[in-house]
C-alpha cells in the first residue's frame, strides 16, 4: 500500500460527506486497512465481516459496560443497570433473560393481523393518490404503533396521542414535516407512563407492561424480586426507543432500495413468497444501525498493531455485510443470492432481542406497500438523509406513485427564502415547552418550562428523570439562547440555540465534546 | 470427519462433514446448510437455529439447559424434539446424526 493512498482512507461517524454513500470507503477500509485507527477522535474501527463477528463474540475482551455507542465510550458512561444494552454479564444477563422471556417471537407472531391493521391504516388513504411518503406515512406511525400496542397502551390513549400530533401538523402546514413530527410522536406516546403503568397494575391483560409488572426475576444481586418502576421506565424507554427508529429506516430503506431495483421489485409482486429473503437482503444491504462499538478490554493485537487497553473500537457492521469473502458481489442488492446470515441484528449475547418483530414488521410493511403499490420512483429532490452515531436513514422519502410525471421539472435551487411570515401575535415564551432532541442513541425528550422575571427569564429542563435549573436565557429577535446542565446520563453542558417560529423553536443543541444535535421544542 | 444429515422443511437433504467440538449450528453455517440463521452466534439468545432431534439421536445428542428451554418456550414450532443447534456439541458418537430445521426461523 502506497502512503499516498493510505492517507486518503478516512472515516468517522461525522463526516456528512460519507452519508449519502459510505460503502467505497467501507470497501478500501476492509481491503487496506482492516484495522483502521482515527486519531482525531480517537477510536479504531473494523471492516471485515469475520472480525466483526469474532469481536461481538468476545464479550470478555469486548465490553459493553459503557454502551454500544462511540461518544458514551469515550465519556464512560455508566446508566442503570437495567438499561442492559449498556451493561456486561452478570448485570445483562438478568435484565436479558426477563426480557427474554416476554419479548419472544410466538408473542411477536401472535400480532401479526394487529400489524398489518396498522399498515392498512396507514396506507389505505393514500391509495388513488399520486405519492405518498414511505417515513411520514408508514415509517414514523406503524412501527411507533405496534410498541404501543405490545405494551398495551389502550386504543383510546393512542388515539389521543395521534390526534395531538395530528393537530400540530395542521398548524404547520405548508412547512416540510420533519422529524419533529415522529419524535414528538414517541415522546407523547411515553409521556404520562407512570401513570399508565399505575394503572395497568389495576388493570392487568395479556401485554408485555403487565408481564413486566407481574414476572419474577432474579437480579444481578441474585434476589428473585419483581421490576421496579423506574427499572420499568427504563426497559420501555430502550425498547420503544430501538424499535421505533430502527424500523422506520428499514421502511426507508425498502422504499429506496426497491424503487432502484424495479426488476426485483416485480420478481416479489409476482411471487410474494420472495419477500422474507428480500427482507433479510435488505437488512444485509443498507442495515438502519451501521455500526456498533465496544471498550477493549485488555491491550491486544490485530492485523500487526496494537490496541491499548481501554480504546474504543467501532464494529462497522454495514461494510461487514458486505464482505467479499462472504458475500458475492457484496456491493449488489439481489434478493435471489445465496442466504447467509447478516450481521445487522449483531452477534453475541447482545444480538436485537427485537428482531422477529423488526422482521416481522418489515415482512408485513412489503407485503401491504406492494399490494397497494406495485410501482413507485423516488422524488430525491425532496428526500432528506441523516445519520448519527447509531442510525443512518431517510427522515423522508417522498415517491411518486407508479413513475415521475413526464412533465416534472426539477425545483430549481431554492433562491434564499423569504423569512416565514411572523405570526400574528408572538407566543409567549413562559409557561411549557416539550424539547426533543435527536441525540446519538434516538430522541431525547424533555421538558422546559420558564418563568418570566421583568426582562429576564429563569426556568429548568427536566428530562431522564431528573430537572435541572437552566440559565443564560436569551431572547435576541427571533433567535432563542439557553444552556442546561444535565447529570444524566452523564454531566454535561448542553447549549441551545434556536430560532421562534409561532409555537416551536427549532435549533441545534450543542452537547460538549459530544458534538451537535439537532432539538425541537413546542410550546405545550 | 463425522457427518450430519440436515434435511429442510421441504424434504431438500445436506450431509455435512462435520467438525468435532463445533455445534450442530456452526458445522450448518459453515457448509452453508439453508435454513438454520444463528443470529446470536452460539449465546442462546436468539432461537434462530431451531432443529429437531431425530428420535433416535433424541439420548445420545443430551437434553436441554434451562436458557435453551426458556429461548424454546417463546420459540414457534417447538416440538418434544426441539432443540436449539448451537447448544448442541458435535461429537464422534453423533456420526451419522439427522436434524430435521422448522419451516421457518422467525
Amino acid at each position: 500500500m502506497n502512503s499516498a493512498a493510505a492517507q486518503s482512507i478516512s472515516w468517522d461517524p461525522y463526516n456528512t460527506d460519507l452519508i449519502p454513500n459510505p460503502y467505497p470507503m467501507y470497501k478500501r477500509l476492509r481491503e487496506e486497512m482492516p484495522l483502521y485507527y482515527n486519531e482525531e477522535h480517537d477510536f479504531y474501527a473494523i471492516s471485515r465481516y469475520a472480525d466483526i463477528e469474532a469481536t461481538l463474540r468476545d464479550r470478555d475482551l469486548f465490553s459493553s459496560a459503557h454502551g454500544d455507542i462511540l461518544e458514551f465510550i469515550k465519556a464512560k458512561s455508566v446508566m442503570p443497570d437495567s438499561v442492559f444494552i449498556h451493561q456486561d454479564p452478570p448485570k445483562h444477563t438478568a435484565y436479558r433473560s426477563l426480557m427474554q422471556r416476554i419479548i419472544t417471537p410466538k408473542r411477536m407472531f401472535a400480532v401479526e393481523q394487529d400489524i398489518r391493521a396498522l399498515c392498512a391504516r396507514s396506507l389505505d388513504h393514500l391509495v388513488g393518490g399520486d405519492r405518498f411518503d414511505f417515513i411520514t406515512n408508514l415509517g414514523a406511525e406503524m412501527p411507533m404503533r405496534a410498541v404501543s400496542m405490545l405494551l398495551g397502551i389502550p386504543e383510546k390513549d393512542q388515539t389521543a396521542i395521534r390526534e395531538s400530533v395530528d393537530a400540530r401538523m395542521r398548524t404547520e402546514a405548508g412547512k416540510p414535516i420533519d422529524l419533529a413530527n415522529q419524535q414528538a410522536i414517541q415522546q407523547e406516546a411515553l409521556a404520562g407512563f407512570e401513570e399508565y403503568i399505575s394503572w395497568r397494575e389495576k388493570n392487568p391483560s395479556d401485554d408485555m407492561m403487565t408481564e413486566l409488572l407481574q414476572t419474577d426475576f432474579k437480579d444481578p444481586e441474585g434476589v428473585v424480586r419483581k421490576l421496579t418502576r423506574d427499572e420499568i421506565s427504563n426497559i420501555v424507554n430502550v425498547v420503544a426507543g430501538a424499535g421505533n427508529e430502527t424500523t422506520n429506516r428499514l421502511i426507508g430503506w425498502m422504499g429506496k432500495t426497491l424503487s432502484e431495483h424495479p426488476d426485483q421489485r416485480r420478481d416479489i409482486v409476482k411471487n410474494p413468497a420472495l419477500i422474507p429473503a428480500a427482507i433479510e437482503e435488505l437488512l444485509r444491504y443498507e442495515p438502519p444501525g451501521p455500526f456498533l462499538a465496544r471498550e477493549v478490554m485488555r491491550d491486544i493485537e490485530l492485523h500487526g498493531k496494537k490496541i491499548p487497553k481501554g480504546a474504543a473500537m467501532i464494529m462497522l457492521v454495514a461494510a461487514g455485510n458486505r464482505d467479499e469473502s462472504r458475500f458475492v458481489d457484496g456491493d449488489k442488492f439481489n434478493i435471489h443470492r445465496e442466504q447467509r446470515p447478516h450481521m445487522t441484528f449483531g452477534q453475541g449475547i447482545h444480538v436485537c432481542i427485537g428482531a422477529p418483530l423488526a422482521r416481522l414488521e418489515g415482512r408485513v410493511a412489503m407485503e401491504e406497500v406492494l399490494k397497494r403499490f406495485p410501482e413507485w420512483e423516488v422524488d430525491y429532490d425532496k428526500a432528506v438523509m441523516s445519520s448519527t452515531s447509531s442510525v443512518r436513514g431517510w427522515d423522508s422519502l417522498p415517491v411518486w406513485i407508479g413513475s415521475k410525471p413526464k412533465n416534472y421539472v426539477a425545483p430549481k435551487p431554492a433562491a434564499p427564502a423569504p423569512a416565514p411570515a411572523a405570526p400574528a401575535a408572538d407566543v409567549t415564551l413562559e409557561g411549557t415547552w416539550n424539547v426533543v432532541v435527536k441525540g446519538p442513541t434516538g430522541p431525547q425528550p424533555a421538558v422546559l418550562t420558564l418563568e418570566r422575571n421583568g426582562d429576564s427569564f429563569t426556568g429548568a429542563q427536566a428530562g431522564a428523570g431528573t430537572s435541572t435549573p437552566i440559565a443564560d436565557f436569551k431572547k435576541t429577535g427571533n433567535k432563542i439562547y439557553w444552556v442546561n446542565h444535565i447529570t444524566k446520563p452523564m454531566k454535561i453542558k448542553v447549549e441551545f440555540t434556536g430560532e421562534l417560529s409561532g409555537n416551536v423553536i427549532t435549533g441545534k443543541a450543542k452537547a460538549g465534546f459530544m458534538g451537535s444535535y439537532p432539538f425541537t421544542a413546542t410550546k405545550a | 470427519m463425522p457427518k450430519i444429515l440436515y434435511i429442510e422443511h421441504n424434504g431438500k437433504e445436506h450431509v455435512v462433514d462435520a467438525d468435532v467440538g463445533k455445534s450442530v449450528m456452526q458445522n450448518a453455517l459453515e457448509n452453508l446448510v439453508p435454513g438454520i440463521i444463528g443470529d446470536c452466534g452460539g449465546a442462546c439468545s436468539c432461537a434462530t437455529c431451531h432443529g429437531y432431534i431425530d428420535p433416535a439421536w433424541e439420548g445420545k445428542a443430551g437434553s436441554r439447559n434451562e436458557n435453551e428451554e426458556m429461548m424454546l418456550d417463546g420459540a414457534l414450532r417447538v416440538e418434544p424434539n426441539s432443540r436449539l443447534t448451537c447448544q448442541v456439541i458435535m461429537t464422534q458418537e453423533l456420526d451419522g446424526l439427522v436434524v430435521r430445521l422448522p419451516e421457518s426461523q422467525f
